[in-house]
């Protein structure tokens, strides 16, 4: 290294950034080798718990998972129908007041620290 | 001691070919009698770059479908003695590999070989499975690039999970990684990922480290493994790597930038 990048800012490298894009895809792949992909299941069952009491739209739903180095992120998003259209399970129709859509975000456990991937 | 090795790497066009020749060129010039097969069924070319390609009768899939001896379909090197070529179908496709029939094959090279080496074709399905199926030991091709480290990876998890070891509770596979087409000029530059960056991704033990050299085209283009180019620095760097398979502890060259005069960078400099 010459004393000329001593000056220079001291962003990543790209060599650095592949390094870590590397480390972070490849340690939720191995992960990912060992068990089936979950997310479709856990779509549909956390949809089956939420439409037995309200009556949503299954294409309003959306689960996103963001896989980043020290934890990831599932996140659930459902939109809740218009209160007048919305049914109690007793057949009544809900309260009047309006809900904005319901938002849920779920931290993963699942953390993976950055420095010590191990293999499978 | 370690007689089938499986050439393999996922990605393809990192150097699984030029690695093959060149390593089974190099175990013969030291005395080992040396068969390399070309698994890649359909996409022939181990023949070429080993330059015998006008002196194929018989090929593997044949010697595997009855249609001729295995001693008719080996092919003898002209320039290295101990050195044997035992090439592929052009013509048929990946399903003419079946696991009864290659288990048969290999059982009979190791009775007469030293070293078998398979060269994989790319990807994970039928034709790298069946190349890395009986393997003893596997030499993974990468280049410092993240999609072939990605697709290293990978086949580091199909030997783990799908090589006979593996499903018969056996010792496992021994893996070393071969890093090819290094420049350590755009490494100092952090423009490459490093070499110890890639072992310590791949959790893997580094066999040799192959420099981007023009070496490899002007020796494919003639039909002779770059191993044989003494003169060349691949050429070098595959006899430290066979050297370093055999157990002899060679110290890693080609890895640091070459020195360069004052005049010479200043050049470079301004250019």
């Amino acid at each position: 290294m010459s004393i000329f990048n001593f000056f220079r800012s001291s962003a990543k490298t790209p060599a650095t950034q592949a390094k870590e894009r590397l480390q972070i895809v490849m340690a939720h792949e191995r992960v990912g080798r060992s068990g089936p992909d979950y997310l479709p299941m856990l779509q549909q069952e956390l949809l089956a718990v939420i439409a037995k009491y309200v009556d949503i739209d299954q294409n309003k739903v959306e689960v996103k998972l963001d896989r980043g180095g020290d934890c990831s992120t599932l996140e659930v998003n459902i939109e809740l129908p218009q209160p007048d259209q919305e049914r109690k399970p007793d057949g009544k129709p809900a309260n009047a007041e309006s809900k904005p859509p319901l938002k849920q975000a779920a931290a993963g456990g699942a953390a993976l620290t950055k420095g010590g991937i191990k293999r499978r | 001691m370690s007689k089938i090795i499986v050439m393999t790497s996922g990605k393809g066009g990192v150097g699984k070919t030029t690695s093959s020749a060149a390593f089974a060129t190099g175990l013969a010039l030291r005395g080992f009698k040396t068969v390399v097969i070309d698994f890649d069924v359909g996409l022939r070319n181990l023949d070429l770059v080993m330059g015998c390609e006008r002196r194929v009768v018989f090929d593997f899939i044949n010697v595997i479908n009855g249609e001729a001896k295995l001693n008719q379909a080996l092919i003898k090197d002209k320039r290295v003695e101990n050195l044997y070529i035992l090439p592929t179908s052009q013509t048929r496709d990946k399903d003419a590999l079946t696991k009864d029939g290659v288990d048969r094959i290999l059982k009979e090279l190791v009775k007469e070989f030293d070293y078998v080496i398979c060269d994989s074709p790319a990807g994970i399905e039928k034709g790298a499975l069946m190349a890395l199926y009986f393997a003893d030991h596997a030499i993974i091709v990468t280049n410092p690039e993240v999609s072939s480290v990605r697709d290293s990876d990978r086949i580091l998890g199909v030997l783990n999970a799908k090589s006979r070891r593996a499903e018969q509770g056996m010792e496992p596979v021994t893996q070393q990684l071969l890093l090819t087409r290094y420049d350590p000029e755009r490494v100092e530059k952090g423009e490459m990922l490093k070499v110890d960056d890639v072992l310590e991704i791949l959790s893997i033990n580094l066999l040799g480290v192959i420099p981007e050299s023009q070496a490899v085209l002007r020796a494919s283009n003639i039909g002779m493994p770059v191993i044989l180019d003494e003169k060349s620095n691949a050429g070098q760097a595959y006899l430290d790597a066979v050297g370093r398979f055999l157990g002899e502890d060679v110290e890693h060259r080609f890895v640091k930038p070459e020195k360069k005069g004052l005049f010479n960078r200043l050049l470079r400099r301004s250019a």
